[in-house]
């Protein structure tokens, strides 16, 4: 059993547990590891003990014997191992997430959860940052989390960079995660929020510094393909989409909806649901609810298709 | 019978043949369709059994139904909300339908033959029980037939569970289970006195079946679980009908509280179903290791041990949820300790094995599948238990495939071992060892292939309660060969479905005994209906294996109580530690009335459901007159002489008031439940404390007079009910019915004071949380008075009748000590309400 | 109100003890810190909390111990082996003195385990 385990992990995905890229996962899975060894050599021990036990033919113990058994057995080898595994994790526990202190000097990021979509908020040095739907980090950098729901209870986990935490409406949680490898990875909405809440992920980016705060300057002014076809902007917003989205230099200013302002350059669209081009977003755009049941977007079913191609083309165009 | 008069051998046989004929018509059950106003606890049982196992059966194609779905990656073959309403009554049904009544039936069907009694000391609150069972879970399941099941998960968080997307489905799972859990709290009730009292004389606590033993703790656990449980389910019943902002944090609510209470029960209620299923193995395992358990008093460790820690587990369903490290860290210790009374356990079994010389029957291939599945869920119980691991696992296949390891294998298969060991208890033959084995190869393998996988699956990132995924991220094959093995369990499973409906034909009728089994439930027979023909002295672990004339002499009926002759049900109430016979106890017979009570509540929770205020409220009527016509035709009878005798020179009486009375012992117990409930509400109010800097939120309190008003005047009516107790036993009758009349206008003065509070302040309970649990917390005192006025006045009329004399009490004991847990509910919420504010 | 606690149950009941004492231990442990995160303790710091538990840990442990000995005297000071077994008064106490022993040593273990978090964490950590 257990090398099937070894040898099915060494495949995982980029959503794995198992195949770490965050200091909180390595740690969390060498603690794994540690402990499914282990319980493999207890389980085997124990049911081998069992079926010894249960063989007819053989010479029966004695009740004083088998009474010893159940103390040792029973008693004081599950102490030892439970006080050692305990101690392990609690010795743990401070170090994998230290908030305070220099980590609230960097980069701070907030999340706030919809049915069934993230909205996303990059803070460091004053400058504010609004994004949805896809969470980008810098390598070797400890960033904090603050998490807080709009609707129903939801949880962030980056499997491959950490834990998850819940959030709560009406409470403000906080993660710290810390990326070691860069690489793209995958996150998932996982704490049961609704109809679609299987639909609810998005992608991670970890980079470089450097690359990372170009991104993140970047980000901070207009879109370059805003004024691409200003028609397409001003149907965006004449059709009402405006309304809902936000998109950075446009009168476009709605917030019920996921930040649009560099849509283009995001790798998905519908939070991690689709591959972001334009035939997805015209696809999107018709008719949400066909592909996320429960999305509040109305469907554009009765939008002229020339107008549809063209919003979706402005739109891969915020880059 | 008596001993003492010997005439001619002849006589004797013929006395003895009337004697059982007797006995027999006195326990006979009704015939034709009648036959279901039947309260024996055969019947009870089965039908429980039966019931239980056919929700398990539904329960299983749901989960089916979520395999065939999650088979490959963006699968359509449901519709999301389909697969919600799926997933969620699954988890709801095996829970609430499966396990917990499961263990109730067998516990109702074997306890009395195990503990040599006749009959369970209440069984129309048995027959209530599973009839409010049976009518809670057919309206729970049937809705997914109208596309109303409820859709939030078996947890249901608010605020998705308290909002419009949850439907009219999330109001049937409040109510349908609240329902439900009266009757969970009524088995408790049941078995904690059957246990405690009910024994055959000779069996003290360190000779009591560890089945016993087992059972009595699970249904103490049960007092401190489920009454959290109905209080969450009436906060969030309160918001979904009125508004009142529990979970609402735009006014001062926390959806967090209702995930303390639900898990305050969820995780007890784990060992509740762990525990009884334990309990099976403990009596298999003897017998087929063909000797005495070996270390009796660590199993009475391992399970009050179990019991008390399973409370302090709680938040590890919370790791992820943003509380403090520091709480987290507590209750991971918790959860590590509480793997060394389970270890205990398992090696309690391997010694008695070892020690023994081990039969491999069908049965035993059970047990021990069922424990191989189980200490690997176990050990992965010990690996979530840890914070930080958790926040990976958590809400993650993991999960799904560490429960199932748990409860699959430390509760189905115990099950199935025990229905495959007891069946000959039900109708006198075994059932089929091929089918049996061929059944649990196919249940084992299937088993493993379905949820190991699972553990790689969720490791691999993919969370739970999704009705799809994407390909080509780590989960295709494995959720494929999941659904496989879901197949396969479910062939096993249909093999031992087809065991039992069509076995008749191929098995002869067998022996009594057949595994030579040593406890005293084997001396059944099945087409009885008396428990045990006469109750035997019992003075070994193993009556049937160290009393050797013990069978014949309970089958010829020269035990204890051996006849019938007044017409009556009755069995044994003996001492709690040493089981010396104390009373003859009258139990009720085949009856309507809780059929119709049954019906009655359950009509009060269908038509809250949908919001039928006054159906509701004339059901409720109907059903408190109900109660009120049973407790009056069914209880505190006044014996036409005081003592009976019993045989071999004893005499035991057959009306007893006070601590010897089985129902103060109900009530005590029932009112423990009670407080439980009302000490989550109390949690309640100090969580809203605790959470805010001003948990008032700037309105307005009840003030201090009213409470304090309200509190005196219960306060009285505690002391006058109490001085009625006194005086009727003094003989004076007058003043006595005198009293009750002036402690039934003190309580209810009292009641109207505690409304006073928060109505003369205008406290709005829509406004913010703290009117909200203020009233709640004033309304429940209230109600709890003017039951309290129910009961003086209930007591004033059978002093009327005649039925309440000097000499005979119960009622006013029972009463007194309902009095004394009001006291204390008045105590602690008109402090609460009124001072604590006024102290900050 | 002695018939509130009839002797008999009172017997029974000896065999909670320690448990109870562990779910005291406990309860106080998580409310302490439960309070403390939430609203602080007039100002006191985090090692206040630590020395509060460690000091409650103690006196827990201490009415373990104590409990643990009265049922080593009942169980006649270990001189009778298990299984207790004979339908006698006799074997009824000594099983009693030894399941309640038992559940002292399981007692004693859990207040430690839950006591441990107050060693390890520094902080409310949130």
């Amino acid at each position: 059993m257990l090398p099937a385990l070894a040898a099915l992990s060494a495949c995982s995905g980029v959503q794995s547990a198992l195949d770490p890229a965050g200091e909180e996962a390595t740690q969390v899975a060498t603690l794994f590891w540690v402990m499914t060894v282990g319980g493999g050599v207890i389980w085997a021990g124990t049911v081998a003990l069992a079926l010894y036990a249960s063989r007819w033919k053989r010479h029966a113990a004695t009740e004083q014997g088998a009474g010893r058994l159940i103390f040792w057995g029973g008693v004081v080898f599950p102490v030892v191992v439970l006080t050692a595994l305990l101690s392990y994790a609690l010795w743990l526990m401070p170090s994998l997430r230290p908030f305070g202190g220099e980590a609230t000097q960097g980069l701070r990021i907030e999340i706030v959860g919809n049915q069934f979509w993230w909205h996303v908020v990059y803070r460091r040095d004053g400058a504010e940052v609004v994004s949805a739907n896809e969470v980008r980090l810098p390598v070797g950098q400890r960033v904090e989390f603050a998490l807080e729901s709009a609707d129903m209870i939801h949880s962030f986990w980056i499997p491959a960079l950490g834990g998850k935490m819940d959030l709560i409406p009406g409470r403000t949680n906080r993660l710290s995660l810390l990326a070691t490898k860069a690489g793209v990875y995958r996150g998932q909405c996982a704490e049961f929020c609704g109809i679609s809440h299987a639909l609810m992920a998005f992608p991670v980016v970890v980079s470089e510094p450097a690359e990372f705060d170009a991104w993140l300057e970047a980000r901070t002014r207009p879109a370059i393909g805003l004024d691409g076809s200003p028609a397409a902007a001003r149907l965006f917003v004449d059709r009402g989409c405006g309304d809902c989205h936000r998109v950075d230099g446009t009168e476009a200013r709605g917030t019920a909806g996921p930040d649009l302002s560099h849509v283009g350059s995001r790798l998905t669209i519908g939070a991690g649901l689709l591959p972001n081009d334009d035939e997805t977003l015209a696809r999107f755009i018709a008719h949400p609810a066909s592909l996320k049941a429960g999305s509040r977007m109305p469907a554009y079913l009765d939008l002229p298709a020339a107008e549809l191609a063209e919003i979706a083309a402005w739109l891969k165009g915020l880059q | 019978m008596s001993d003492h008069a010997r005439p001619g051998a002849g006589a004797v046989n013929e006395d003895k043949a009337a004697e059982e004929a007797q006995l027999r018509a006195v326990w006979a059950n009704p015939t034709g369709w009648r036959y279901w106003t039947s309260v024996n606890n055969y019947q009870i049982g089965l039908w429980y059994g039966s019931a239980a196992f056919a929700f398990m059966l539904f329960a299983g194609l749901l989960a089916l139904l979520v395999r065939a779905q999650l088979a490959v990656p963006e699968n359509d073959l449901i519709s999301p909300e389909l697969y919600n309403q799926a997933f969620t009554l699954h988890g709801t049904v095996m829970m609430f339908l499966f396990a917990v009544p499961i263990f109730e039936a067998v516990a109702i069907f074997l306890l009395p033959p195990m503990l040599g009694a006749r009959e369970m000391p209440f069984p129309r609150l048995g027959a209530f029980g599973f009839w409010s069972f049976f009518i809670g879970g057919v309206f729970v399941c049937g809705s997914i037939f109208f596309g109303a099941a409820p859709n939030s998960g078996w947890f249901m968080y608010p605020p998705l569970a308290t909002s419009e997307q949850a439907g009219i489905g999330a109001d049937i799972w409040l109510l349908g289970l609240s329902f439900i859990e009266v009757a969970s709290i009524a088995a408790a009730v049941e078995l904690i006195v059957g246990i405690m009292k009910c024994r055959a004389p000779g069996m003290r606590v360190n000779l009591m079946p560890l089945f016993a033993w087992y059972l009595l703790i699970v249904a103490g656990m049960i007092l401190f679980a489920f009454p959290p449980l109905i209080a969450g389910d009436l906060l969030f019943e309160m918001q979904r009908m009125f508004d009142w902002p529990f979970f609402d944090p735009e006014r001062g609510g926390d959806p967090l509280l209702w995930q303390h209470l639900f898990w305050i029960f969820g995780h007890p209620e784990v060992y509740i179903i762990f525990l009884p299923a334990i309990a099976l193995l403990a009596m298999i395992i003897p017998t087929f290791s063909g000797r005495p358990i070996v270390g009796y008093s660590w199993i009475v460790l391992a399970a009050v041990g179990t019991g008390f820690l399973s409370f302090g587990l709680w938040v590890h369903h919370m790791f992820a949820t943003g509380l403090p490290q520091i709480s987290l860290a507590f209750f991971s210790a918790a959860s590590e300790a509480v793997a060394i009374p389970t270890a205990v356990q398992i090696f309690v079994f391997i010694a008695t094995m070892l020690a023994g010389r081990v039969i491999f029957s069908t049965p035993m291939l059970f047990a021990m599948g069922g424990i191989a599945i189980f200490i690997m869920g176990g050990l992965t119980g010990v690996m979530v238990a840890l914070a930080p691991f958790d926040w990976q696992a958590h809400d993650t296949y993991f999960i799904v495939a560490h429960l199932h390891y748990v409860l699959i294998g430390g509760m189905l298969f115990p099950v199935f071992a025990g229905l495959y060991y007891y069946y000959p208890l039900i109708d006198g033959q075994r059932m089929s060892d091929r089918v049996g084995r061929l059944a649990f190869w196919l249940m084992f393998t299937g088993f493993n292939i379905t949820f190991f996988p699972m553990h790689i699956a969720g490791l691999r990132g993919m969370p739970r309660r999704v009705y799809t995924y994407p390909a080509d991220i780590g989960w295709d094959w494995l959720n494929l060969i999941s659904t496989m093995g879901a197949v396969v369990l479910g062939i096993g499973m249909f093999a031992v479905v087809m065991d039992v409906t069509l076995h008749r034909r191929r098995q002869p009728r067998g022996e009594q005994n057949p595994w030579n089994a040593g406890t005293l439930e084997w001396l059944n027979e099945p087409e009885e209906n008396w428990g045990v023909r006469s109750i035997p002295k019992v003075a070994s672990r193993y009556p049937l294996w160290d009393q050797p004339t013990l069978a014949e002499d309970v089958r010829a009926g020269r035990g204890y109580l051996a006849d019938a002759k007044e017409g009556r049900r009755e069995t044994l109430v003996t001492s709690v530690l040493d089981a010396e016979p104390e009373q003859v106890l009258r139990v009720g017979g085949t009856s309507y009335v809780t059929i119709f009570c049954a019906a009655t509540l359950g009509t009060v929770f269908v038509a809250l459901t949908f919001k039928w205020w006054l159906v509701s409220l004339a059901a409720g009527i109907a059903f408190v007159g109900g109660v009120l016509y049973w407790l009056w035709t069914g209880t505190g009878e006044i014996p036409d002489r005081d003592e009976k005798d019993i045989g071999h020179g004893i005499s035991l009486p057959l009306y007893a008031s006070g601590v010897k009375s089985t129902g103060w012992w109900a009530m005590f117990i029932t009112m423990t439940g009670d407080g439980t409930a009302f000490a989550s509400l109390v949690f309640g109010y100090f969580f809203f404390w605790t959470i805010h800097t001003d948990f008032t939120g700037g309105q307005a309190g009840p003030g201090a007079f009213w409470p304090m008003a309200a509190l005196a005047l219960f306060a009285l009516a505690w002391s006058v009910t109490l001085g009625a107790r006194e005086i009727n036993r003094q003989g004076s009758v007058l003043a006595t019915r005198l009293l009750l009349v002036l402690g039934a206008v003190l309580a209810a003065c009292g009641c109207a004071a505690a409304l006073a509070g928060p109505w003369t302040s205008a406290m709005d309970p829509t406004a913010h949380v703290y009117p909200a649990i203020v009233w709640i917390l004033v309304i429940w005192a209230a109600i709890h008075g003017a039951v309290g006025v129910l009961m003086q006045l209930y007591c004033l009329a059978r002093s009327l009748a005649g039925r309440l004399t000097p000499r005979h009490d119960m009622e006013l004991h029972n009463v007194a000590l309902y009095w004394h847990f009001m006291l204390v509910t008045a105590l602690v919420t008109f402090a609460v309400v009124g001072l604590f504010p006024e102290v900050l | 109100m002695w018939h509130l606690l009839p002797k008999e149950v009172e017997s029974l009941w000896t065999l909670f003890t320690a448990p109870v004492v562990w779910a005291a231990h406990f309860l106080f442990c998580y409310l302490a810190a439960a309070v403390y995160c939430e609203k602080g303790f007039f100002g006191a710091g985090f090692d206040t909390l630590r020395l509060t538990i460690g000091l409650v840990t103690m006196a827990a442990l201490a009415m373990i111990v104590l409990a643990a000995f009265l049922a080593w005297r009942q169980w006649g000071f270990g001189t009778g082996d298990p299984p207790h077994d004979d339908p006698s008064r006799r074997d009824r106490l000594l099983f009693q003195g030894y399941a309640t022993l038992l559940l002292s040593g399981l007692s004693f273990v859990a207040v430690i385990f839950t006591a441990l978090p107050a060693l390890f964490l520094t902080g409310c950590l949130r």
